[in-house]
């Protein structure tokens, strides 16, 4: 495994894709060099204070030397990184985290997303297909308008007001596709309550891993802030060391 | 006169440190963890997260939630136990050439001196501190730390087996610390740290859940500096051993400040979270503040603060 790297370094720029959900590229050409997909880094601005804990993103895309994040601006540190403008100063720790497994040659691989879990579409496109797999993107949204779109990166949509593709839920779609055909695996990336519906209703399809979002401090295993119930004992993981992607059956998603 | 070299050597019973710079236990893993960020072996010590006899758990989670100015956990001193730390991990820390500092907590007596029998044994450690003071525990931790009579206890029974540097880490969630202070020293403690984190409690208003799943958690960060400040300063005034400081450090004017306080070491905690190399960061700012304004070694300025206790009404000699 890879030592993590600390970067000091800026940004590049900072894009509104629509509504509160924003991308913003940084300079990182270390963690450009070596992230793999469902990895994640630490973001901190500057010197500052406030917020005072550092922010945890899955990585988006890579280019060049540099790594672009994808974010909803919800809380006080997403809302401050949506004003990162060009040239402004920030500090990486990354790649943090184990990223999903690596994909067999020919292997038919299903990707469930949805809010902001789509952050990760273009990394785990990119490496499905440098694989030599094939993938399918089942991508789910409250509105239509909600959905982000990507160059090259064609999806089946799910939004639970019907004003794209299935009306309801990414789960119930990918659930009633599941009856057509069964991949070799499901990767599950989106928000918790999305995690603990796919956990139940893809439970037969055993090799479906679900990449986890909980609180985290640091990101690097120093807090042991972000346990994440096992399911064989008493005990927990840390997202951050032994995650965030997990075997579905793996994990217990605690309510 | 001002030299170009500073003596940042500080002393904590046996245990000589090269600088004053130390991490706190809970915020650096087993050490470990923080090497692939930074040579373990430049900082003054490295303190461990809190063994116990027996692996434990931890608490169930959410176990942090940043706040404004700090952030709360309850982590419950998850760990893998002082056995399997003794065979898998001290080797690693003695080979990256840390002074190693062992955190132990236990729910009773007889453990706490199990627990500091199996280390006084082992070469690598250095010292040991006693953590009395956990507030995210329902038995042992704070409620020891907290009760006087017990703790006198401990650090007694501890004191007698022990060869080893002893650091009695302290809570701040009482009225005088400097009771508790005197009483570690009385019995024998090398060392105090002050302190732990304070007792606290977030709520998010919509689900109208506390945001940790234990209800309350322990305070740490910048906010807490000005509370542990003066909790270090009215110990300084009531005990001779060093006092380790331990609050809301984020750089080393921070650390400065609470060796002009009274303190000969500091640890730092919430800032690795922040910046896992903030350590170097703080040795090289006091070697500059030192060779900046005159100070040959780090030492003279303990307790340095130009304060007249006369004025204060919460600090007594």
């Amino acid at each position: 495994m890879i030592s993590p790297f600390i970067e000091y370094t800026e940004v590049i720029k900072t894009l509104r894709i629509n509504g509160r959900t924003f991308r913003t590229r940084f300079k990182a050409p270390k963690i450009a060099s070596v992230v793999k997909a469902g990895q994640f880094v630490m973001l901190s601005i500057g010197e500052a204070l406030d917020p005072l804990l550092p922010r945890a993103f899955s990585v988006c895309d890579v280019k060049d030397e540099s790594i672009e994040l994808l974010y909803v601006a919800v809380g006080k540190g997403t809302s401050r990184i949506a004003q990162m403008r060009g040239g402004e100063k920030a500090r990486l720790v990354g790649p943090l985290g184990n990223g999903f497994p690596i994909v067999g040659k020919l292997e038919v691989v299903w990707i469930v997303v949805g809010g902001s879990g789509a952050a990760v579409l273009p990394i785990l496109t990119q490496s499905i297909k440098k694989a030599g797999a094939s993938y399918r993107i089942f991508y789910g949204a409250r509105t239509g308008g909600e959905l982000i779109g990507f160059e090259d990166i064609v999806f089946e949509a799910a939004t639970d007001d019907g004003s794209a593709g299935f009306s309801g839920n990414v789960i119930e779609l990918t659930k009633k596709e599941l009856k057509q055909t069964r991949p070799d695996r499901i990767f599950v990336c989106g928000p918790m309550p999305m995690l603990r519906a796919a956990q139940r209703e893809f439970s037969d399809v055993k090799e479906t891993y679900i990449s986890v979002e909980t609180p985290m401090a640091c990101g690097i295993g120093l807090c042991q802030g972000c346990a994440v119930k096992r399911s064989d004992t008493d005990d927990y993981f840390l997202a951050c060391k032994d995650g965030p992607v997990f075997r579905s059956d793996q994990i217990v998603l605690e309510e | 006169m001002i030299g170009n070299s500073v003596n940042l050597a500080v002393q904590i019973g046996d245990i000589k440190l090269k600088n004053p710079v130390m991490t706190s236990s809970g915020t650096a893993g087993y050490g470990s963890e923080l090497a692939d960020y930074i040579d373990v072996g430049a900082l003054g010590a490295v303190v461990t997260k809190s063994l116990t006899l027996k692996p434990k758990a931890g608490n169930a989670p959410p176990r942090i939630s940043e706040v404004n100015g700090g952030m709360l956990n309850s982590i419950g001193l998850a760990n893998i136990g002082i056995e399997k730390f003794i065979n898998e991990k001290l080797s690693t820390l003695v080979k990256l050439g840390a002074t190693v500092v062992v955190n132990v907590a236990a729910k009773r007596i007889e453990d706490y001196v199990s627990l500091v029998e199996l280390l006084d044994s082992q070469e690598g450690v250095q010292g040991i501190e006693l953590n009395l003071s956990c507030p995210n525990v329902s038995e042992g931790g704070i409620e020891f730390g907290s009760d006087l009579k017990i703790l006198r206890k401990i650090v007694n029974r501890v004191r007698k087996i022990c060869k080893k540097a002893l650091i009695i880490k302290l809570t701040p969630n009482v009225s005088r610390i400097s009771e508790f202070a005197l009483a570690a020293e009385d019995e024998g403690a090398d060392a105090v740290t002050i302190a732990n984190t304070y007792v606290g409690m977030a709520i998010n208003i919509y689900t109208r859940k506390p945001k940790i799943h234990n209800v309350t958690g322990g305070l740490s960060g910048p906010a807490i500096k000005p509370l542990t400040l003066s909790k270090v300063f009215e110990a300084r005034n009531a005990i001779r051993i060093p006092i380790v400081a331990s609050g809301g450090i984020m750089n080393w004017a921070d650390a400065v400040e609470y060796i002009l306080a009274g303190a000969t070491a500091v640890q730092l905690g919430t800032v690795l979270f922040t910046k896992p190399d903030s350590p170097l960061d703080v040795i090289n700012g006091i070697k500059e503040y030192c060779l900046g304004t005159g100070i040959g070694s780090v030492s003279e300025l303990i307790g340095k603060v130009e304060a007249d206790i006369a004025f204060s009404p919460h600090v007594k000699k």
